[in-house]
């Protein structure tokens, strides 16, 4: 699968050519760091200096192989497809190679940064539990009740929530065989299948 | 147990056959263990024609008296000599002791599920659901392809009579985390109960 690239994007990439291999892989660095912690506009400024041009050209460098990088690693494409796809903007060899390779070195990364930005719901971090009987209470004293309280911990977008719960041992045994049977779903053919014929 | 002066005095009228005769006494002994312990019990529980050649009044504090009594004493747990020694001080005879006792005897599960039902928890968790599901893309992010499970528990508030429900996804990994974390949690009981 080629990538698509409009016409503005590759006017802004064609500044690459015009520096040499090390800035571009600086500019790599510079783009893969703006996808972990957001853009710093004062990084421009000091590389427009050094290299002569205007900072919105650096910036639009940047930008470009940010945005190169991230469909590549979204669209998850082939090697060959990345080289092909690159090849219609009528770079170096030497460059082509460099920006394959930012590609290969921080596609990981990249997906796993993306993923952060998918929907998601409050996901299991932990689970801890105790044993409690209870001996009395208001109305009703001498009994033997046994209890499982549970500390549920859950993070979502970042945040850590935590719930107290509490159970009784008949529907503990009831959770546990309930989602063994749920991991065992996983291992049947009918999944395995799925696994299998959809990549 | 601490009895007011007003359980006391129900009980000594209960006590005299002039005032109920063994009929009656049944029927309003019957009837203050079913107003307690029926959940669907209505309002007419002292509508019996045995019962109504006694001044209501009279009827409705004997009624009390019984009732909060049976609560007291199936609070505490209380034994057949304890409830003799207190029905002896009120006066009744041995034949409605030994009626008092075997209505009570009867009744003492069902009255000891229904107090220990009554306080506060925690949030109780009644139930889970479960989804797997095959992720294979997002917006953001194509050929994904991994196996994710949504994970519901249903969890009954002592305080709202809502009933939320507090879901989470998880992996495989996590959820076998999960799974073995609660099944430590079951040998820890079982192992409990064995000692």
């Amino acid at each position: 699968m080629l990538l698509a690239l409009s016409e503005e994007h590759k006017e802004h990439l064609s500044f690459l050519p015009q520096v040499d291999s090390a800035v571009v892989a600086e500019f790599g660095r510079i783009a893969v760091e703006f996808l972990r912690r957001g853009a710093n506009p004062k990084i421009y400024e000091g590389a427009a200096r050094k290299l002569n041009v205007s900072s919105d050209t650096v910036q639009h460098g940047v930008e470009g192989l940010t945005y190169l990088l991230t469909e590549s690693s979204k669209l998850m494409i082939s090697e060959l497809d990345f080289q092909d796809s690159v090849f219609v903007l009528g770079f170096s060899e030497e460059l082509n190679k460099l920006l394959l390779q930012l590609y290969l070195d921080n596609r990981k990364e990249i997906r796993t940064i993306l993923s952060e930005l998918a929907p998601s719901l409050p996901s299991y971090h932990n689970l801890e539990w105790r044993l409690d009987v209870q001996l009395a209470s208001r109305s009703l004293r001498q009994q033997i009740k046994p209890a499982v309280t549970i500390k549920l911990h859950l993070n979502q977008n970042g945040d850590h929530n935590t719930k107290v719960l509490q159970t009784d041992p008949a529907t503990l045994l009831h959770l546990v065989q309930q989602l063994e049977q749920a991991l065992e779903e996983m291992k049947t053919n009918h999944c395995r299948r799925v696994v299998r014929n959809i990549k | 147990m601490e009895l007011s002066e007003s359980v006391q005095k129900g009980f000594q009228m209960l006590a005299d056959p002039g005032s109920f005769d063994s009929n009656a006494f049944t029927l309003l002994l019957r009837a203050a263990f079913q107003s307690l312990l029926d959940a669907q019990a209505d309002e007419a529980v002292l509508d019996h024609p045995d019962l109504k050649h006694i001044d209501p009044v009279v009827l409705k504090h004997c009624h009390a008296a019984a009732a909060t009594y049976i609560l007291e004493a199936g609070k505490h747990g209380a034994d057949k000599s304890t409830l003799s020694t207190y029905l002896e001080d009120c006066k009744f005879d041995r034949e409605r002791i030994e009626l008092f006792c075997t209505e009570y005897q009867n009744n003492k599960n069902s009255l000891e599920i229904l107090l220990g039902s009554i306080g506060r928890s925690l949030p109780h968790i009644m139930d889970v659901s479960w989804r797997l599901e095959y992720q294979i893309k997002t917006n953001q992010l194509h050929r994904m392809y991994r196996p994710a499970y949504l994970v519901t528990l249903s969890v009954q508030n002592t305080d709202s009579p809502s009933y939320p429900e507090i879901s989470f996804s998880c992996s495989m990994e996590q959820l076998q985390d999960l799974v073995g974390k609660l099944k430590d949690a079951s040998k820890s009981l079982e192992r409990a109960t064995q000692l």
